[in-house]
């Protein structure tokens, strides 16, 4: 009976330890503490500026097809300019990787370029590209792009010189070079180039979608701000952040689905 | 008398002023297998890399069959010290490059499981370099230079980062596949014990530029190692490797 009830406990105990242990590696964890982090705030500072989560988890359900019209209109932009840094970002850091002459010409301009406010540049985005939509996706490609070139040029760099003579010494062409060599060796780079540029472009959607903007998250927590209905902004802040969550764990799959157990750092063996 | 294969005519080699070869000639037969061994610095690495292609000579020139080396060739397989294993790459990838990159299309995956399974690699296939002993890197990497039957394979310290058991292994490995292939061999050793197992002759590389070669009396001998004299011929060697001037 002793043994049995032992048993028992152990049972659960070893229950509640790996449901915590789940719950902790789960990305609800993260939604969780913040909410709980929030409300604190919320308690403390007793303002009508910082709304409780409840009171805006509750306005978010209130009112999807509107945030879901802002958000798909952000998502649209943020894809475009991901898309096209990418078109751009990936091929540029390749040459400058391997070419050492592009390299020398392009890099003290990137350097020059990379710590600059990016936002800066909006006046002139607009007066160049008008106030639509280019504009707005210039502004975001303007702000990602260097760190997406920096990390593939990087990348490339990091390749073992041997790498490159074992596929000399089996005759390789300049194409297969490529396929079996550098775009591999470089994938780890463009998902964590990727991730920061989700990150970041999300972030700016709040100075590219303030102006001539009728659909956008960003629009709609600026919007929200001028009318100082916190609620509604402080709804869009969540929103901004769980598709944040939602476009990590698509590129997080992706990564899984794309590269290889022997490059990946999430497919470590244990 | 076979005819030359493999010669270098008057080769020297300079690295900024410094000059690392010197009127280096040596010339090699088909089906042969040779150890290049020498002090540290004494420009075993850059011969390997004239014969490969990856380097060009300054004066002189390294001739395979008559014809010039200006490049890297099919038939010439290269066995790095570091291996150069591509981590992205599971063993049946690693070893199947070469035919793909040839454009071979079809048989690849026999060939592949076929060469594992005589390396004793077949339980490997779908593994990652990283998830591999040292002394099965180094079979991934000598079976992928073997994959495409080449007619000259060069070593750079093929077993230098083994232990003493592995090593023995790999050497009778690579002794059996050599002669088996009738490919060529060039390898270049630190250990004086491998050049007289692995190497019909031994070519020592003198600062001077001058390249003395030996016969190996052992080759044949089944159990190299238990052979009385083998021993001394090791220490006659080394003995060799250290003298300045004259043999
Ligand atoms: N790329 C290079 N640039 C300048 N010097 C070089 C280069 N490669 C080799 N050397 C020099 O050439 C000399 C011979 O080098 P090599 O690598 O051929 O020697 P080695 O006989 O293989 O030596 P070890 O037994 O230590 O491997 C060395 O003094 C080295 O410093
Ligand atoms: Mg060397």
């Amino acid at each position: 009976m002793k043994e049995g009830s032992w048993l028992v406990w152990t049972g659960i105990k070893r229950g509640i330890q790996g449901g915590i242990k789940r719950f902790a590696k789960g990305q609800f964890a993260g939604f969780i503490s913040f909410l709980i982090l929030w409300e604190v705030f919320h308690l403390l500072l007793n303002t009508h500026t910082v709304p409780s989560p409840l009171e805006t988890l509750v306005y978010i359900v209130k009112v999807p097809g509107v945030l879901l019209l802002h958000c798909g209109a952000s998502l649209l932009r943020v894809m475009a300019a991901i898309g096209i840094s990418l078109l751009i970002g990936v091929p540029a850091g390749i040459l400058m990787g391997v070419n050492e002459t592009c390299k020398r010409l392009l890099s003290p301009l990137l350097y020059f370029i990379y710590p600059m406010p990016k936002i800066a540049f909006l006046p002139i985005f607009m007066l160049l590209f008008g106030l639509g939509n280019t504009s707005k996706i210039i502004l975001m490609i303007w702000i990602i792009i260097f760190q997406m070139i920096l990390s593939v040029r990087d990348g490339v760099e990091q390749i073992p010189p041997s790498y490159f003579k074992v596929m000399d010494s089996f005759c390789a062409t300049a194409g297969q070079r490529y396929r079996y060599l550098i775009l591999p060796a470089i994938l780890p780079q463009i998902f964590s180039g990727l991730r920061i540029s989700i990150g970041i472009t999300l972030a700016s959607l709040f100075f590219a979608e303030n102006y001539a903007a009728v659909y956008g998250i960003g629009y709609y927590i600026l919007s929200a701000w001028s009318k100082m209905d916190y609620v509604e902004m402080f709804g869009g802040i969540l929103v901004i952040g769980l598709v944040g969550v939602l476009l990590f764990n698509l590129l997080d799959l992706l990564e899984r689905l794309s590269v290889p157990r022997g490059t990946n750092p999430r497919k470590k063996n244990p | 008398m076979k005819k030359d294969f493999i010669s270098m005519d008057q080769v020297s080699v300079d690295f900024d002023r410094q000059q690392v070869l010197k009127g280096v000639n040596l010339t090699l037969e088909q089906g042969i297998s040779y150890a290049l061994i020498g002090k540290s610095g004494s420009g075993k690495t850059t011969i390997l890399n004239l014969v490969a292609g990856f380097l060009k000579p300054d004066e002189g020139t390294v001739s395979i069959h008559g014809v010039k080396v200006q490049r890297p060739r099919r038939e010439t397989a290269f066995l790095f010290q570091e291996l150069g294993l591509l981590p992205w790459q599971t063993v049946a990838e690693a070893v199947a490059m070469p035919l793909k990159l040839r454009g071979q299309k079809k048989g690849i995956d026999m060939l592949v499981a076929e060469l594992l399974h005589k390396l004793g690699l077949e339980k490997h296939g779908n593994k990652y370099p990283q998830e591999l002993s040292g002394g099965e890197q180094q079979r991934v990497a000598l079976a992928r230079t073997l994959i495409g039957e080449p007619d000259l394979i060069l070593m750079d310290e093929p077993t230098s980062a083994l232990d003493a058991t592995t090593k023995e292994e790999l050497q009778g490995l690579i002794r059996w596949e050599q002669q088996k292939r009738q490919a060529t061999l060039l390898f270049v050793t630190h250990d004086v014990e491998e050049a007289v197992i692995l190497g019909q002759y031994i070519l020592i590389l003198k600062e001077d530029g001058r390249i003395v070669q030996l016969e190996n009396p052992y080759y044949f001998t089944e159990n190299a190692r238990e052979q009385l004299g083998f021993y001394e011929e090791c220490i006659k060697l080394r003995g060799m490797i250290k003298m300045e001037k004259d043999v």
